[in-house]
């Protein structure tokens, strides 16, 4: 008894070492095998992580799909079409996103980081787990127009992957449930938390924030935080930002919730990578963040369900000085995670 | 006279009596003893059988139409007993659909012994489900699985319960050139983390078994449903194609939620020996 007890303590040791020094790497490389890291200063995750733990091999799987045209209908565009790593995995330079036969959609593409941590999927949060999400993009029509009845017979009738699940999930089978884990186990090992930002969080080497950056952190709590709430940089609701009405009309949570209340309400994305992730919005509309910051201090609409903290003190909008603004775009280009806009792990296979 | 059809009527009622005391005394139940329930779709469209194709049928509104596809989803089934008690057959989850023979008699196994008084079930998959992982999501769940016979929304994540769809010459041609309607119905009400926001178009049907489904060791009962797919029409709500014809959001499918709940009907059980 005594002894298994010894032998638990040394087993508890080893593990956690190897957690704390996984954590402390620099080299990406040197770790393959350490998939899903909870950053310090991070909240507890929300994705069932006990029902579908990511494994080397299911990693694997999921790059191999993740990056593999043969999820749409003519085998042009992957997932990784829209979702570009450099990017914190959006779709750069483009507005709306370009999927089939060139055809374009009415929304910029998400970043895909931390999704772990997310509630709901897409800027109308129109699908609750992480396992469904892909579904959407298949299966639209200006995406990647395929049925994922038909992207799970062309997987089965390839050579490449039946291996490929077999090391993942012990056999060769190929089937829906399986497909979408592996896809979940890759982006969930997509984990944006090492930026300057969280360094000077965790008060680790290299974590050096200027005068400057640390004015706009101050201004940034002060005037942004409600919202972009938390180590996430959001609270995960849904708002309308008062952006003027132009374009496709969209009416966005409201198109899932057919509730009149939601009605231009959009998620309230992460500002994590932020720096990388333009286009803004949900439609793309400002190319910079001096555009966003010039949105919320001078040109917020009042328009149906204008979120009540952009009308406040009988003025729309945040109250912000020019050097304030260029205080917070400071501060917002230090959520830049360089490891994992650059991680070896996440590269097409 | 009166007299003469009371004595009658006494001594039959006396006879019933001494009958089912006397089959019950014959056919006791094993509390041990379990074995399987079938529940036979038999989807019909009034007093015509349901055929996917050119079948003419012809709805309250006066308009003629045809069908390409019935499909619903049946689960949270519930045997309710004579005593009271209900047998519950959670985490079960079938999808009847009029193309596939196969599909339309179900089968519940392991069910206690005992005279079952009642039946329920949902129709359509529970919230629980439609917010679980994909590792829950298997057989007639797996999102993946339907083809061109969509019984998911990808974009609104969750199961369409029910869908009738095929054409009508009702349906004028500046809604679609072909005269198609697609009636959709889903919406398990999900929102915010789970709390009850969107349009719930669950329901759930329940159904008195009039003489009993009687679950014995020998005894494998059929319960035999009509289901009556004009109803989803004709029901409580009047349907018309020619000003309903697309349905694909949960708001829009409240007033075919409410039909679908009154297209079952029991019609007979068969409590054959084996």
């Amino acid at each position: 008894m005594k002894n298994s007890t010894g032998i638990q303590r040394l087993t508890w040791l080893l593990v956690s070492s190897g957690w704390l020094v996984s954590c402390q790497t620099t080299d990406p490389q040197a770790q393959p095998e350490v998939l899903f890291t909870q950053p310090a200063n991070f909240p507890q995750p929300v994705y069932a992580l006990d029902q579908n733990a990511p494994t080397k091999a299911g990693f694997v799987l999921g790059r191999a799909l993740f990056y593999d045209g043969m999820l749409s209908r003519d085998g042009s565009i992957s997932c990784a079409e829209c979702h570009n790593q450099a990017y914190a995995f959006t779709h750069h330079q483009h507005e709306v996103s370009h999927g089939i036969d060139n055809q374009v959609g009415t929304r910029n593409s998400m970043p895909i980081q931390n999704l772990a941590w997310a509630t709901n999927f897409f800027w109308d949060g129109g699908v609750h787990n992480l396992d469904l999400a892909p579904i959407a993009p298949i299966e639209n029509p200006v995406e990647m127009d395929d049925k994922s009845s038909n992207v799970i017979a062309k997987l089965r009738k390839s050579s490449r992957y039946p291996p490929l699940f077999n090391a993942a999930f012990g056999s060769e089978e190929i089937n829906g449930p399986r497909f979408l884990q592996a896809l979940s186990q890759f982006m969930l090992t997509l984990v944006s938390g090492n930026s300057r930002y969280d360094k000077w969080v965790r008060k680790e080497p290299g974590g050096t924030l200027t005068d400057e950056e640390q004015a706009g952190l101050t201004v940034f709590r002060a005037k942004c935080s409600s919202c972009h709430a938390g180590e996430l940089f959001t609270d995960n609701s849904f708002r309308n930002n008062g952006l003027f009405i132009q374009g496709s009309n969209d009416i966005g949570r409201a198109h899932v919730t057919e509730l009149e209340e939601d009605t231009y309400r959009f998620k309230v994305p992460s500002l994590r990578n932020v720096e990388k992730t333009l286009p803004y919005m949900h439609d793309g509309r400002f190319y910079s963040l001096d555009a966003v910051l010039t949105h919320y201090t001078e040109n917020v609409q009042k328009t149906q369900n204008l979120d009540p903290l952009l009308q406040q003190n009988g003025r729309l909008g945040i109250a912000l000085t020019t050097h304030e603004q260029q205080q917070i775009i400071a501060f917002l280009k230090t959520l830049t995670d360089e490891a994992f806009l650059r991680d070896p792990r996440f590269v097409e296979p | 006279m009166r007299n003469y059809f009371a004595r009658i009527l006494s001594i039959l009622l006396i006879s019933f009596t001494f009958v089912s005391c006397h089959k019950e005394a014959l056919d006791s139940i094993d509390p041990n003893a379990k074995n399987s329930v079938s529940i036979e779709f038999d989807n019909r469209v009034g007093d015509q059988k349901m055929v996917l194709g050119t079948t003419p049928y012809k709805n309250g509104s006066g308009e003629t139409f045809s069908l390409t596809t019935f499909n619903y989803f049946v689960s949270n089934i519930a045997l309710k007993k004579e005593d009271g008690t209900v047998v519950k057959f959670p985490n079960q989850y079938f999808l009847v659909r009029q193309a596939d023979a196969r599909t339309q008699t179900i089968q519940l196994t392991d069910v206690p012994a005992g005279n079952y008084g009642e039946l329920s079930f949902m129709i359509g998959v529970d919230s629980l489900k439609s917010v679980g992982g994909a590792g829950d999501r298997t057989g007639v769940l797996d999102p993946t699985s339907y083809g061109e016979d969509g019984m998911y929304w990808s974009w609104n994540s969750g199961y369409l319960f029910m869908k009738m769809e095929g054409t009508s010459g009702s349906v004028p041609a500046t809604a679609n050139i072909d005269h198609k309607f697609w009636l959709h119905v889903g919406g398990y009400g999900g929102g915010w983390n789970g709390s009850a926001k969107t349009v719930n178009n669950l329901r759930t049907v329940t159904l008195p078994i009039t003489n009993q489904a009687t679950v014995r060791g020998n005894v494998a009962p059929v319960i035999h449903l009509f289901v009556d797919g004009l109803k989803l029409l004709d029901g409580p709500n009047k349907i018309s194609l020619a000003a309903t014809n697309s349905v694909h959001m949960p708001a829009a499918a409240i007033p075919l939620a409410d039909n679908g709940k009154t297209m079952f009907q029991i019609d007979h059980v068969h409590n054959d020996k084996q």
